[in-house]
């Protein structure tokens, strides 16, 4: 049998179209409150608190958190529709991304009950928003070189190390510290790393801006300094870091975010073609033919992941395809639009595409990175 | 003439591909002399199987499949390079008969839509038919169709970048007697010959992925497999990524079109971004596979350019690539916004029928 990279998708839910219909029709009301403007890359940029609150109160956040920890117990399918639709619209989801996305799955799959007790009912509430603590200074794609290290305190571990490039962490209420917490051993190089809650208010926590090009502020570097984690917050086993932050990479790299960030720059460009004001390039043809592929393939990953496989392979290619067609999408607009479009909303997208752009295909995997996985996947290595 | 339509109706479309993988090997050259001609051994076994009329009525010799059916075997045959017209015969000759009405024995077809003069070009396998569908708009503006035999029909012969059979065609059109169909019909031959089309790419890219790792696992240069280095592993992954966006983009088209037709708009939304995808992934595949195999692939003796060739041959046909781009941008400028038109054209539930085939019957409905 061929190799099948990504799986064939499955038969539609009614259910599911019915959602996408209100989802969709309460994202148009909001946007003619003027609740928001659409936006570009709004997963990462756009943190607006009370527009997540009012999507919990909807129960349209921590829908697949069950209900005894104040979730919707609903599939991942019904949050994958509500995602796909929050994010062609561009709507400001910042706040609740990493928490909803990652944390959330991470906490049901390794958390301890207490931690369930403590964190989940303010995730789904969209009262508790949540950052990434992978990467550092010295370990970007090649995660297992970490060196913020955790040692055996009193009751705890003390945390020390610098992560890097943290989006939100200064809004943020908690990372999953990813730390060495053995010595290194170079032939066995993913052993020894565990996972730490660190709550970003702690003694010992120095978040410092970093300016992105476009001078706006999302990045962060987080400094820890013997930072006390109680035994209480050490998330999953001790020494099984690797692991858990493998399972936590899948849900980061999986989503419909992977080629829906510039989405609302695309419908500016048909637009912008229907009033002539773009040329009539058939080029943004060809990527709406490659963004119904995407769908097609995302909605797949996300059925993979409801039967609960393995969809890293699938994921991957989703990934590598998906972030360069939406940066193919800024691109575009730059060179039929530019920056100097007379549609001030236009040239305002086009500005933020070009500056969110360079992100797109390094953020949560570089496509370096994951076409190596795919020609693993492939048996070529 | 042999119908195993009511076997094909009861088998799960998985047991159904593994027949067609027995049936369908890659490998062979059915190339004789410069001209890629019909594989009539091959065509007789797929007539013996039923598969030559795959999706005709039961009543008129058909086998009575779907396209579900259908688009395995197109991925079959485009996996294998194939010569035989089953897109031709059965989708688009056969299926044009029975919305004219008209009687079909049993031969080999293909179709053509011929201009005032009775003219087309670049018709497949013409030459190896026994008669030839022509449709063309009448002087009164009504569109005709006829069954021509192939004698009655002058031919210049042409090939396409696989030299495969393309020949030009005139039809003298006062000598035949048409029957009326609607121009709805006629159109409708673009959207089904660029949807098989992209089927059989999308079984031909699938296809040049097995031929890329198999080459670049077993050859040895500077001490290890091709495989092992970076830069290798990037072109074949992107080629892989391009060969299932597009196998993403039809499977959706097949599953749209199976269930309502090519009527609606968003069918032809669909069809167009299958059509669309199949042929830019054509590209890169194509390229990115003859740069991993170099010189060898390249040669008459390997098997890669037999896929290549068609590929780059199928994105032609039944319109341009740039058409299908021009058709989804005038599309989404019709619906105003792009998002409600790439989710209206997802599959549409089906009703209590639960759907059989490759990894799909185990699998919960949402």
């Amino acid at each position: 049998m061929r190799t099948r990279l990504v799986p064939p998708a499955g038969v539609s839910d009614p259910a599911l179209a019915e959602l996408r219909t209100q989802v969709r029709t309460f994202l148009h009301e909001q946007i003619d409150a003027g609740v928001f403007t659409p936006g570009i890359d709004t997963w990462l940029t756009r943190w607006n608190p009370e527009f997540t609150r009012a999507l919990a109160a909807r129960g349209w956040l921590g829908m697949t958190i069950p209900v005894e920890y104040g979730g919707h117990g609903r599939s991942f399918m019904e949050r994958f529709v509500v995602t796909e639709e929050l994010l062609a619209v561009g709507a400001p989801v910042a706040a609740q991304w990493v928490a909803d996305r990652q944390a959330a799955p991470s906490l049901l799959k390794y958390g301890t009950e207490e931690q369930k007790q403590r964190f989940l009912p303010g995730i789904a509430a969209g009262q508790i928003c949540w950052a990434i603590g992978m990467s550092e200074p010295e370990s970007g794609s090649d995660l297992a070189g970490v060196k913020t290290r955790a040692t055996r305190t009193d009751g705890g571990w003390s945390v020390t190390g610098t992560k890097l490039w943290t989006s939100g962490a200064h809004h943020a209420d908690a990372f999953f510290a990813l730390a060495r917490s053995a010595p290194l051993d170079p032939a066995h190089r993913h052993d020894g790393l565990s996972q730490f809650i660190v709550l970003l208010d702690s003694p010992g926590v120095t978040i410092r801006p970093i300016l992105s090009m476009s001078g706006d502020h999302h990045f962060n570097e987080v400094i820890l300094d013997e930072v006390f984690v109680p035994d209480d917050l050490v998330l999953g086993r001790i020494g099984a870091g690797w692991e858990q932050v493998t399972s936590e990479l899948g849900f980061e790299r999986s989503g419909p975010e992977r080629f829906l960030s510039t989405f609302g720059l695309l419908d500016g460009l048909v637009g912008g073609v229907a009033a002539g004001t773009a040329p009539r390039d058939t080029r943004i043809g060809a990527i709406i033919g490659r963004m119904v592929g995407l769908h097609g393939m995302s909605t797949a990953v996300s059925e993979s992941l409801q039967r609960g496989e393995n969809a890293e392979l699938a994921a991957s290619v989703v990934k590598v395809l998906g972030t360069k067609t939406e940066g193919d999408v800024a691109d575009l607009a730059d060179e039929l639009c530019g920056y100097t479009a007379s549609d001030e909303g236009l040239a305002d997208l086009v500005r933020a595409g070009v500056m969110q752009r360079p992100g797109f295909t390094l953020r949560g995997g570089t496509s370096e990175i994951l076409r190596g996985v795919i020609a693993r996947g492939l048996g070529m290595r | 003439m042999s119908n195993n339509g009511s076997d094909i109706d009861h088998t799960e479309l998985r047991d159904f591909a593994a027949m067609l993988a027995e049936v369908l090997t890659p490998g062979d050259d059915h190339r004789i002399g410069a001209v890629v001609r019909l594989d009539r051994p091959l065509w007789s076994t797929l007539a013996d199987l039923g598969l030559t009329r795959l999706t005709g009525r039961e009543e008129s010799g058909g086998s009575g499949a779907g396209w579900a059916e259908a688009a395995l075997l197109l991925t079959a045959v485009g996996a294998s390079a194939a010569a035989v017209p089953v897109a031709e015969n059965d989708l688009l000759a056969g299926w044009l008969l029975e919305e004219a009405g008209l009687a079909a024995a049993d031969a080999v077809r293909t179709v053509a839509v011929v201009d005032d003069s009775g003219a087309a070009r670049s018709v497949p396998w013409a030459r190896d038919t026994d008669s030839i569908v022509v449709t063309w708009r009448a002087g009164d503006g009504t569109w005709r169709v006829a069954d021509v035999p192939r004698d009655r029909i002058e031919l210049t012969a042409a090939v396409d970048l696989a030299s495969e059979p393309r020949d030009h065609i005139r039809v003298d059109l006062s000598a035949v007697d048409g029957v009326e169909i609607s121009g709805a019909v006629v159109e409708q031959i673009r959207y089904r010959g660029a949807l098989a089309r992209a089927l059989a790419s999308a079984g031909a890219m699938e296809r040049i992925v097995e031929l890329v790792v198999e080459h670049t696992t077993a050859r040895v240069q500077f001490g290890r497999p091709l495989g092992r280095f970076q830069a290798v592993q990037a072109l074949v992954a992107d080629l892989a990524a391009e060969s299932a966006l597009a196998r993403a983009a039809v499977d959706g088209a097949v599953a749209r079109v199976s269930e309502h037709g090519f009527g609606g708009d968003a069918t032809r939304f669909a069809v167009a971004a299958a059509a669309s995808c199949a042929g830019h992934a054509a590209a890169v595949v194509a390229r990115n596979a003859h740069q991993a195999l170099g010189a060898i692939g390249f040669t008459m003796e390997h098997e890669l350019h037999r896929h290549t060739n068609r590929i780059l041959s199928w994105r032609s046909e039944f319109g341009t690539l740039a058409a299908w781009d021009a058709e989804l941008l005038d599309a989404a400028m019709t619906a105003g916004q792009v998002w409600p038109l790439i989710t209206g054209a997802d599959r549409a539930p089906r009703n209590g029928r639960e759907r059989v085939g490759p990894g799909r019957s185990e699998r919960p409905g949402g």
